[in-house]
């Protein structure tokens, strides 16, 4: 495929701190110092979600977006993730925050696709 | 943007039930009945991700691809994850699979962008 992205400025490329700080934002603000709870992990998984969302798309730059959000409860277990891409390399990006409280481990990810 | 000719043919549309049955393959090679093991966890996910993305890729379709895959240890611990996507509803499609098998948890996310 033919890419008509000549125009690399920018506008047009994945910026990891800028993504990278929507994040985190959206993190401390929607969970902060809070307990972990069953019945509110939804509503957090979704606010922080939603933020990023709207944060990014703010932007106004070329890009879908793809926003992954993982809550796990602080209880010793093991757990691993990990991503792979198949995509542009000139383009696209990905930013991934690990961010915890004393009760829960919590890990965003933002993939970048540009259009 | 600019994506006039949205001829969704077989060959250009995102296929759950294709993707979903890699995934499961690929899990099942992969992992299939071993033991949760923190020194081969690192490994799994890999060779998961790895299977996934080139059996997508052999399906030739004009499509960007991200793969994540989560390993989660069974030990009580409570555990959510959400993802959300601006994208083109048209085209884009994604894939979740959660597994299972005595001693862990494995959630495999596939999302497929149009290029």
């Amino acid at each position: 495929k033919e890419s008509v992205m000549d125009d690399l400025s920018e506008e047009n490329t994945f910026s990891v701190d800028e993504v990278s700080q929507i994040i985190k934002e959206g993190v401390e603000t929607c969970i902060g110092t809070s307990q972990f709870q069953q019945n509110k992990v939804n509503q957090w998984t979704s606010s922080i979600i939603e933020h990023c969302l709207n944060q990014l798309t703010k932007l106004g730059k070329p890009f879908k977006y793809v926003a992954n959000c993982v809550i796990m409860q602080k209880n010793g277990a093991g757990l691993h993730t990990a991503s792979s891409c198949y995509w542009d390399n000139q383009t696209d990006g990905s930013c991934t925050i690990k961010w915890e409280n004393k009760t829960m481990h919590v890990i965003v990810t933002v993939f970048g696709l540009a259009i | 943007a600019g994506m006039d000719n949205l001829e969704a043919t077989d060959e250009s549309s995102f296929s759950v039930d294709e993707v979903s049955n890699i995934i499961k393959e690929s899990v099942e090679d992969v992992i299939g009945t071993a033991h949760y093991s923190h020194n081969k966890v690192g490994q799994w996910t890999s060779s998961v991700i790895e299977q996934c993305v080139n059996q997508l890729t052999r399906l030739g379709k004009p499509f960007k691809y991200i793969v994540t895959c989560l390993v989660m240890q069974k030990n009580g611990a409570g555990l959510n994850t959400a993802s959300s996507c601006y994208w083109d509803s048209q085209t884009d499609g994604s894939c979740i699979i959660k597994w299972e098998n005595k001693s862990m948890y494995v959630i495999v996310s596939v999302f497929g962008l149009a290029v």
